[in-house]
């Protein structure tokens, strides 16, 4: 009898714990929160972005040292489609990919908010070596591989066409990186379009770099966005805030220049060689190649995209971008870090307007 | 009647358990699109012509990769299965090469002969002789013992041995060796259509995803269930029509 009252007192008082601690939990903080990232590498998959950046130094976690909550980083290897895919089955929270895929998904009713850019990506293209071609312009007639629905796709045809040659000049043979690679080895292509995966086939003597964005034309530069599930984000405002302080504070240590060194240390865990890294951001301040605004630049880049989606017919629907991007916690990040002239503001066309102070 | 409707059991419920997901809300319609829009979409596949072209593309690969792969594990099935010696230095590397999965040849192959066609009949070709190999020669071995000799008591010559005896004896096994080569065919067509082609069956499902429309991807596995299940009931009517001239009750 005394047995079963106790029993009983202690159920109650369990049931009451769990009820309130659970419902204190699902308010304020989710248990863990899920960031996705397109990955590179062998074995374990790592990123070469901002968010590696703040998964290896910890500046999301940091901010939610006074919390319970736990983050977890998951890398897809070289792929766009399957983070839609873990997105619209709820395995993300949070997300950082290329412009092109993330609008597919968009325009596909993945409902996600656009929070701050994920930075800049250079794109290369290379040339079979003994073959005439020296530039894009030489590109007429020939035949080049590339990942079609990429960043990287919009980005070849954006040079195209700054080169006063269109789509119908050249045959593009839709091909993933690894199979790009052996294409060119084997001669089936003529050139290839790609991120930096493609620079040591250079020094084998195999192909020749025949174009790069980040040297010859900023607005053919990949790019893409830090998004977050819109559901998670109407749920936990003040999470995602932080969130997206982590990721804020991340752009800002990549800024520093002393910190080149350590940040190729980390990008070079997906297994890149740390002399591509050193090509690949030759010149380029890493600060400007991965500031955080969303600023004139990025919505005209974006909405570039948007319209390369159409007219490729990627999508079916209109996305509209101002729908979609939500800059108010990036903003506010800024502001409270007191970062808010620490990036230029670029107009329309990339140039940067002068800090105001 | 009923042996019409009783296979449909099993993909009525299955299509009835689609369509509640889809109307629940169980996965999002990313996931899962509802049955009326992949119906949708593989009427306007097939009436733009996008299945007509991509399939025609993909049936010559199959038809060709089919045609060279059995071919050559007939002969080698054969060879294999009527003399133990060549079985002794063959048969290991043959063995060996086939548990290399289609999947692993690919890099390989590109390397050598590019993107082109050969790539993808030869994937196609090697998986359909591996159980072709198998299976004839594992027909020809399993030949009851009795069956050759008395063969040998009526004095039948080697060719009449090999047409009435060996070939109709193993038939049943040797064909579906070659039923299983068909089916190993459609598996590596996808897999070479979705890492190295442009055009196909197969690539028309890696595009649907990468386009997040998963609507196309199961309107293409629609069109390969059909037609591979057409072209394998051609293959069981075929072994059925040889199968006549075998005398009853042996």
């Amino acid at each position: 009898m005394i047995t079963r009252q106790i029993f009983n007192r202690l159920a109650l008082a369990s049931a009451i714990v769990a009820f309130s601690g659970g419902a204190l939990l699902a308010q304020d903080y989710p248990d863990k929160i899920r960031i996705g990232d397109v990955g590179f590498g062998f074995g374990t998959p790592f990123g070469r972005g901002i968010t590696a950046i703040a998964d290896a130094k910890g500046f999301i976690a940091a901010e939610f040292k006074d919390k319970p909550t736990k983050i977890e980083f998951t890398y897809f290897v070289n792929t766009g489609p399957a983070i839609n895919e873990a997105l619209a089955n709820n395995q993300l929270d949070f997300a950082s990919y290329g412009a092109v895929p993330n609008t597919i998904g968009r325009a596909n009713g993945l409902q996600t908010r656009i929070l701050s850019s994920y930075g800049s990506t250079t794109i290369f293209a290379g040339a079979k070596a003994g073959l005439p071609i020296h530039s894009v312009k030489d590109l007429k007639g020939k035949k080049i591989a590339v990942q079609k629905a990429t960043i990287i796709h919009w980005s070849l045809i954006n040079s195209l066409k700054q080169n006063g040659l269109t789509e119908k000049d050249v045959t593009l043979v839709d091909l993933k990186n690894a199979d790009q690679l052996a294409a060119i080895t084997a001669g089936s292509v003529d050139a290839i379009y790609g991120g930096s995966f493609f620079l040591p086939l250079k020094d084998k003597g195999i192909l020749n770099v025949i174009y790069n964005t980040a040297k010859e034309s900023p607005k053919a530069t990949g790019f893409g966005a830090f998004v977050v599930a819109d559901s998670f984000q109407q749920k936990y405002p003040d999470a995602t805030q932080r969130v997206v302080r982590g990721i804020v504070k991340a752009s800002e240590w990549l800024a520093k220049e002393e910190n080149r060194g350590e940040a190729f240390e980390i990008w070079g865990r997906t297994g890149v060689p740390l002399a591509v890294l050193e090509t690949e951001f030759d010149g380029v301040p890493l600060k400007e190649a991965f500031g955080p605004l969303i600023d004139d630049f990025f919505v005209s880049q974006y909405r570039d995209v948007i319209a390369f989606n159409k007219e490729q017919k990627l999508i079916r629907n209109d996305v509209d971008f101002n729908a979609w991007a939500e800059p108010k916690y990036v903003n506010a990040a800024l502001k409270e870090l007191k970062l808010e002239n620490f990036w230029a503001r670029r107009n329309a066309d990339g140039i940067s307007a002068k800090p105001s102070n | 009647m009923t042996r019409l409707a009783v296979p449909l059991v099993l993909p009525v419920a299955v299509l009835l358990l689609w369509q509640i997901t889809a109307a629940r809300g169980w996965l999002s319609p990313q996931t899962l699109p509802a049955p009326a829009l992949v119906l949708s979409t593989l009427i306007d596949l097939i009436r733009d012509g996008e299945i007509a072209t991509n399939l025609q593309i993909s049936l010559r690969r199959i038809l060709v990769g089919l045609a060279i792969g059995t071919s050559l594990g007939l002969f080698a099935g054969a060879l294999l299965g009527v003399s133990r010696r060549m079985n002794d230095y063959f048969g290991p590397i043959i063995n060996a090469l086939s548990q290399i999965p289609s999947l692993g040849w690919v890099p390989i192959l590109i390397l050598i002969f590019g993107l082109d066609e050969t790539v993808k009949y030869l994937i196609i070709a090697k998986a359909c002789f591996v159980p072709t190999v198998l299976a004839t020669s594992q027909g020809i071995r399993n030949i009851p013992r009795a069956y050759i000799e008395v063969g040998q008591v009526l004095g039948l010559r080697r060719r009449t041995t090999l047409t009435k005896l060996i070939v109709p004896a193993a038939l049943p096994t040797i064909f579906g060796g070659i039923r299983l080569a068909l089916s190993n065919a459609w598996v590596a067509l996808i897999v070479v259509e979705m890492l190295a082609a442009t055009e196909g069956v197969g690539y028309m499902m890696v595009w649907g995803r990468t386009l997040f429309q998963v609507d196309i991807v199961i309107a293409g596995m629609i069109v390969i269930g059909v037609i591979g299940l057409a072209m394998d009931s051609g293959l069981a009517r075929v072994e059925r029509r040889m199968r006549r001239w075998e005398p009853k009750n042996v």
